[in-house]
């Protein structure tokens, strides 16, 4: 059975740049992809290009079987979006989004007012269905952005750093949501600054630095590769030891956080860095998306 | 040729259906200004300054300025509101309210949606038409008007082109202009001037306005309409109207489609 996004070697110029460059990306039924990278890293050029918004220079993407570029319209059908910004539509109560929405495909989705209860039932939205969206809580207009996206039934759902700007409380909501839908069978594409949300989210990742994918897999495995088994954490004022230390194998300086330097080691390193530094005194933590997105951003 | 086609595919009538869908839920708001403007004008322009004016000459007779202004106003009505529903309504929608964003995540494309707010400007300036040429019957039928009322049907499919051909030209402006206070520029340098300058209020005689009207579209829809309700030459200005018309249409939607693809796609 074909992959429900299979996306192969895409290319996109903007403004003169080759802001992505050669990009790869699969996603199957029952699974969420987290697309990662630093800003600037092409995540949000290359989504715009996977949910049909822009056209790739080069390479292919089909969606659900069809190819984006020969059938867009149909490809479309099986694609649900929740932009990153608010796009509903302010001129229309929050239930009316939703069939306001469902108007602009075709074929047009069956049963739509039982669709539309079901969907204001399961987002908790059922008693702001005669509001304006704009009176709704930061985290009720998210709901509101995810519903709209599945008004259609799609198989696909593009999910464009849907937490952002929300409190706790409010994400972990967002994540339930998500993680049900990926048990109904949605093949998911995740962009997130959030850490935490990745990894808790994702079956796989692809990490994007400059226009390219640079790391996919589980996030453990993606972690190993790109980052190393363990960091430590060191006081600054070391700083000059450490660099000499990093120097001697061929390592460039590591990041510095809040007067802490976190440096990504494996476990030979971390034997060597205690027998080169006895009496230092630091921590050794297990490495985190954190740690390669400052790696990513450090590096040239 | 796709640009094209896309005028008449379900894209761009679901475009304009959610528009108008807005526009009747606001009816009562909505309909207010077309019956009242043509009251004021016939107030303020009739009664006020055709007590100075009193009756002009029109293809060789008099007519009296209440009259002579009837049908200017209705092509003014149609000019006005497809210009400023592409200018300031669809800037509104594209750039503050992101309903374009939202729509674009949908089976609607960019081309679908510039010819949902060409397509919808034209439908609203018809609806516009349609109450003013009802308060016109109103004054026709008081004696304060002479013009042959039962021919106003027959203005409206043309009211429906122009007001898409303007549409077209607002629309490139909304395209173009960084922000809505921008948007004084083409109105103070372009929609007013065109608007008064254009044979609907007052006859033109300097040769100057007269050789540059010879391309506004909105001077012989003036023209053309005054032929069909108080009796002159039609279809040369018919045939103008429609031919400038659809050359804003094939020159502006293609146009207005790759700016807009820059600016709202970012491609």
């Amino acid at each position: 059975m074909s992959a429900l996004l299979d996306a192969r070697s895409l290319v996109k110029h903007l403004g003169g740049r080759r802001v992505v460059d050669g990009v790869d990306l699969v996603c199957e039924t029952r699974q969420i992809v987290g697309l990662l990278g630093p800003n600037g890293a092409g995540k949000t050029t290359t989504l715009r290009m996977l949910y049909g918004f822009l056209r790739p220079d080069e390479g292919r993407i089909h969606v659900d079987g069809v190819e984006l570029g020969r059938d867009l319209v149909r490809a479309k059908r099986s694609i649900g979006v929740c932009t990153q910004e608010d796009t509903f539509d302010g001129d229309f109560t929050v239930e009316q989004n939703l069939t306001v929405a469902a108007g602009y495909f075709r074929p047009r989705p069956t049963g739509l007012a039982r669709r539309v209860a079901e969907l204001l039932e399961r987002f908790d939205l059922a008693a702001y269905a005669r509001e304006k969206p704009e009176t709704l809580s930061g985290g009720y207009r998210r709901r509101l952005m995810i519903a709209r996206a599945l008004v259609h039934r799609p198989r696909l759902l593009f999910l464009d750093e849907p937490t952002t700007g929300l409190d706790p409380q409010a994400r972990m909501g967002v994540w339930d949501l998500v993680d049900g839908l990926r048990a109904e069978g949605l093949g998911i594409i995740l962009t997130t600054h959030y850490m935490d949300e990745a990894e808790r989210l994702s079956d796989a990742l692809t990490v994007l630095a400059h226009g390219r994918v640079v790391a996919r897999g589980t996030a453990k495995g993606v972690l190993g590769d790109l980052v190393g088994e363990h960091v430590v954490v060191v006081a600054a004022t070391h700083g000059e030891a450490i660099a000499g230390w990093l120097g001697a194998h061929g390592r460039r300086e590591p990041a510095s956080v809040l007067g802490a330097l976190h440096v990504p080691v494996s476990g030979e390193e971390l034997a060597d860095f205690a027998r080169a530094f006895p009496s230092l005194r630091y921590e050794v933590r297990v490495p985190t998306l954190d740690d390669l997105f400052l790696k990513l951003s450090l590096s040239p | 040729m796709s640009w094209l086609i896309a005028a008449v595919e379900w894209q761009s009538r679901a475009v304009v259906s959610r528009h108008l869908r807005v526009y009747l839920r606001n009816w009562h708001t909505a309909f207010l200004p077309p019956a009242l403007e043509p009251v004021t004008m016939l107030v303020a322009f009739g009664v006020g300054l055709g007590g100075y004016v009193a009756s002009l000459t029109w293809q060789g007779r008099p007519v009296e300025y209440m009259t002579y202004i009837a049908p200017g106003l209705l092509a003014y009505a149609t000019f006005m509101t497809a210009v400023f529903q592409s200018l300031f309504a669809a800037f509104i929608r594209m750039r503050y309210q992101r309903t374009w964003e939202g729509q674009l995540t949908t089976q609607v494309e960019l081309r679908h949606v510039v010819w949902g707010e060409v397509l919808w400007a034209g439908l609203l300036a018809t609806m516009y038409v349609v109450i003013v040429a009802a308060v016109l019957a109103g004054f026709d039928l008081a004696g304060l008007l002479d013009m042959r009322t039962e021919r106003l049907p027959l203005l409206l499919p043309i009211v429906f082109m122009a007001g898409c051909g303007f549409a077209a030209l607002g629309l490139c402006f909304t395209a173009l202009m960084p922000t809505i206070d921008h948007m004084n520029l083409p109105v103070f340098l372009l929609v007013l001037p065109m608007g008064l300058l254009s044979s609907t209020y007052f006859p033109l005689e300097h040769p100057v306005l007269i050789a540059l009207n010879g391309i506004n579209p909105l001077y012989h829809l003036a023209q053309c309409f005054r032929g069909i309700l108080i009796g002159g030459p039609v279809l040369d200005h018919l045939a103008a109207v429609l031919g400038l018309s659809l050359l804003l249409l094939g020159i502006l939607v293609p146009l207005n489609l790759r700016l807009l693809r820059r600016r709202v796609l970012g491609d």
